[in-house]
């Protein structure tokens, strides 16, 4: 049975994206972000405390970022990376000073980051955007290009990329429309079909051991979750009928399919399945039902006790212990 | 000359078994001409120049080798040899590819079913089956197919087909990122290098309507976020674009595209007032010149960028524009010929449907050049595109490396679409299992006959192709007899190998085309039994 633990921040907007490097330290050393309508915001103390990351940026009025990622590397590289309506802008040192990367007009719309799992050796960054596809950073953020061959929608909503991308080269847009794949590190895009039709992908998950299992999941705007074991040729709806609207967020245990766990954000709750994705429950059943969730993040999975931060519709964060 | 020939100026009617024997005869000469090109160890056909003193044409082409014999001097001959010729030259216009595989296959067919009518066999009962064993055999292919992905197993199937190391590495590059579908043109480059460049977004034929807005130090006009007005209406008066202007500064619209047949002087310079320009700059367009597929352009530049186009057959008016009638995309460029685009912001669902249809349109449509045409207007759908400059030391070096890029393009473009086979005869090899056991599930004697013949057939290639690389076929089927399937003899290793492990592979649209065609029309002359000869017939050099 999780225990709750209730540690509020003060804040006053929407959260868009949680994010923490990985590992995740310990007490003070528990550095975390939060991508919010108001700005970016650190924690450096898990959650239980926050203030701007912008602070050097000297902004006179809120710049709201959409989503937040952060080198793999974070401990010997901390590099964050906020997008925003208007582009990336980049920090080296962990948050604490920043640089607006230069993009061609009109500037884009940056609703998605994802970093490649070699970045340490690559220096590649995705981008999903509003109207302008996917572009791609090979410099570590400096500089952006497009990478749209093939890709039919330009409304990007999400990315995921594969784990074992140094040697796939694999990567999945979720659009407006469905869901593209890159198997040439984004250089050009095939469409995926599904078996629901031209739907919005909101929300990818791929597994941990994807070169071997192919299993990943795509959340849908109002058809629920969608689940592929052959590297997204064939799909099923998992979860039907309790999943059966938007899916914002899909977490996979770190441990995946070892331990076959899927925690996803449905209609503003949490629910999690410990079968990969066969049933499904509430969770944490002691968390209110009036509370509208908009992003969790489990920065040491799903086990018993972990930590877990919880972003509210209403701007605050909370933090649990599963 | 053959038209001074006595047998050329009469009429007559030719009877079996005369018939069958020139006729067989003629396609002996096509094929004998044909068979020394096919395989990596191949040899040319030179043909004389129609005017003396100039140099020998070298040809490697089954179809373009076809093309150049007419009117063999026995007008029953010819009649077998251009039969024949035709066939090839529709697989040639259909994959570019094939031709001398599948003159093989008909060769081997109607020379053995020949022999069968010959000992008193029914012709049609072996045409009914061999066209339903054609059926079984193609069915059988589409079984062993395999995707084509990766640069690298696309730089190795091009260079099987063109042998040019640099061109099947600029091929494999663009379409590893364009493709089955994107747009790849191949022009004539300005020097003796081979580029290839990509280019974001999409692009058709047009340009301005009035070059100098292009301007003295660019030749290019870059938009951001401009609209799209989409028009098959000819603009003649200023009065008639007031109302767009209007609706596009009011919505505070700052560029607009404005796509239309033809704009008067009058109008036009309306667009190019100081007044006017400061508070919006209007581009005007030409829409693409080829007014039979006009009203399709539109309509896919529309799904494009949204919008709902202005168009004389529905009686709309410029004066009656709304702005639902404006598309937007994120950029777009203009100069003297071509329109782009990048990003359209049309409905994404919208587009992937009407893309979707045209795929099936492709699939469906049994024309060549109906396929093609549906190639091209998806190729201006797909985003991003391609040209490949094609570079030679010599203008006829350039254009038969064009050439060879094209169809080498072609061939490529079918196999990203359709899927690869065993290559080196291994495909048709393999489809020997299948035939020997219809033989043994055959009820009569024409159905089992139709099934051997094929079994030989199939073999044909293989033979064909080790014969020209210098090797006895004989001894390398034995060999092969005790390897699993798809391993093939590599005639430039000089081993037996798996053939897809090794990159030899060939498209399967050109194996079963071939296969397809060589069956069908091999069927077809068998039941030939009367030849009506005209008197003089006028000379014709294309294939119709």
């Amino acid at each position: 049975m999780p225990t709750l633990v209730v540690t509020e921040a003060q804040a006053e907007d929407l959260v868009y994206q949680l994010a923490a490097p990985t590992p995740w330290g310990r007490g003070q050393r528990a550095a975390c972000f939060a991508a919010r309508m108001s700005g970016l915001y650190l924690s450096l103390d898990g959650g239980k405390t926050w203030e701007t990351a912008y602070r050097t940026l000297n902004l006179t009025e809120p710049l709201p970022t959409l989503c937040v990622a952060l080198s793999p590397n974070f401990k010997q590289e901390p590099s964050v990376f906020a997008g925003y309506n208007g582009g990336v802008l980049r920090s080296l040192d962990g948050g604490q000073t920043w640089e607006n990367s230069l993009f061609s007009a009109p500037p884009p719309a940056v609703v998605a980051l994802v970093a490649s799992p070699n970045y340490a050796k690559d220096g590649l960054l995705f981008a999903g955007t509003l109207a302008d596809g996917v572009l791609y950073s090979a410099d570590r953020g400096a500089h952006w290009q497009t990478g749209n061959f093939g890709l039919i929608d330009m409304n990007v909503l999400c990315l995921a990329i594969s784990p074992g991308f140094e040697i796939d080269r694999t990567l999945f847009a979720g659009t407006q429309s469905g869901l593209f794949c890159s198997q040439n590190a984004g250089r050009s895009w095939r469409e995926v079909a599904l078996p629901i039709g031209y739907e919005a992908i909101i929300s990818l998950a791929v597994s941990p051991t994807f070169a071997e299992d192919g299993a990943l999941f795509a959340g849908t705007e109002t058809q629920g979750l969608l689940g592929s074991t052959d590297g997204g040729q064939h799909w099923q709806q998992l979860g039907q009928p309790t999943l059966s609207n938007s899916i914002n967020q899909i977490l996979l245990s770190p441990d995946f399919p070892r331990e076959p766990h899927l925690l996803v954000l449905h209609e503003g709750e949490v629910f999690i399945s410990m079968n990969s994705g066969a049933h499904w429950r509430r969770w944490p059943e002691t968390l209110s039902g009036n509370t509208t969730i908009t992003n969790v993040l489990t920065p040491r999975g799903f086990g018993s006790g972990a930590p877990v931060l919880i972003g509210l519709e209403d701007g605050r964060t909370l933090r649990v212990l599963a | 000359m053959p038209k001074s020939q006595s047998s050329w100026q009469s009429p007559g009617v030719k009877f079996h078994p005369t018939l069958q024997r020139g006729f067989q005869r003629g396609v002996n000469q096509l094929v004998n001409a044909i068979r020394p090109t096919l395989g990596p160890r191949s040899r040319n056909v030179v043909n004389q120049p129609m005017i003396q003193g100039k140099m020998p044409e070298f040809l490697d082409n089954g179809a373009v080798i076809a093309r150049r014999i007419i009117m063999l001097p026995d007008r029953v001959e010819d009649v077998g040899a251009m039969y024949l010729r035709e066939m090839l030259w529709k697989v040639y216009e259909e994959v570019g590819d094939g031709t001398a595989t599948a003159a093989v296959l008909f060769h081997a067919i109607y020379d053995q079913g020949l022999r069968y009518i010959a000992a008193g066999g029914n012709a049609m009962l072996l045409r009914r089956h061999l066209e339903h064993a054609a059926q079984i055999l193609l069915e059988a292919l589409n079984g062993m197919t395999r995707p084509l992905s990766g640069q690298p197993a696309l730089a190795g199937f091009a260079y099987s087909l063109c042998q040019d190391a640099d061109l099947a590495n600029a091929l494999a590059e663009a379409f590893d990122v364009l493709g089955a579908e994107g747009r790849l043109e191949i022009r004539a480059g300005r020097s003796q290098k081979l580029v290839l460049e990509l280019f974001d977004g999409l692009y058709w034929d047009g340009g301005l309507l009035n070059h100098t807005m292009a301007g003295y130090a660019s030749s290019k006009i870059l938009l951001t976020e401009p609209a799209f007005l989409i028009t098959d209406l000819e603009i003649k008066e200023p009065e008639e674009l007031v109302p767009l202007l209007d609706l596009a500064c009011g919505a505070g619209i700052r560029s607009l595209i404005l796509l239309a047949t033809r704009m008067s002087d009058k109008a036009l310079s309306l667009l190019l007032l100081p007044a006017n320009r400061q508070h919006i700059q209007v581009v005007p367009v030409k829409a693409p010149s080829d007014s039979a597929s006009l009203r399709e352009c539109l309509e896919d530049i529309a799904k494009l960028v949204g919008g709902r186009p202005l168009l004389a057959a529905t009686g709309d008016r410029l004066e009656a524009v709304r702005l639902e009638n404006l598309g937007y995309a994120r950029r777009a460029w203009a100069d003297k010929e071509y329109l782009g685009l990048e990003a359209g912001q049309g409905d994404p669902r919208q587009l992937r449907q009407h893309i979707a249809e045209l795929r099936r349109a492709m699939d469906r449509a049994d024309e060549a050049d109906v396929r093609q045409h549906l190639q091209k207007r998806l190729s201006r759908l797909i985003y991003g595109s391609a040209v490949l400059w094609v570079g030679a030391t010599t203008p006829v070096a350039l254009e038969a490396r064009q050439e060879l890029a094209k169809r080498t393009a072609s061939a490529v473009r079918g196999a990203l679409h359709e899927g690869v086979l065993p290559g080196g005869g291994v495909a048709l090899l393999n489809l020997k299992l299948v035939l020997q056991e219809k033989v043994r599930q055959a009820q009569d004697m024409d159905e089992i006959v139709a099934y051997k013949i094929l079994l030989k057939a199939v073999e044909a290639p293989l033979r064909t192709l080790l014969t020209n690389a210098g090797y006895r076929p004989e001894t390398i089927l034995a060999e092969m007899a005790h390897c699993p399937p798809d391993h093939g003899f590599d005639v430039m290793g000089g081993e037996v190998k798996d053939m897809v492990q090794a990159g030899i592979v060939d498209a399967t649209s050109v194996v079963k085309l071939a296969l397809g065609k060589a069956i069908h029309s091999a069927a077809l002359a068998l039941t030939v039994d009367v030849l009506i000869q005209r008197a003089n017939p006028p000379m014709g050099l294309k294939p119709q």
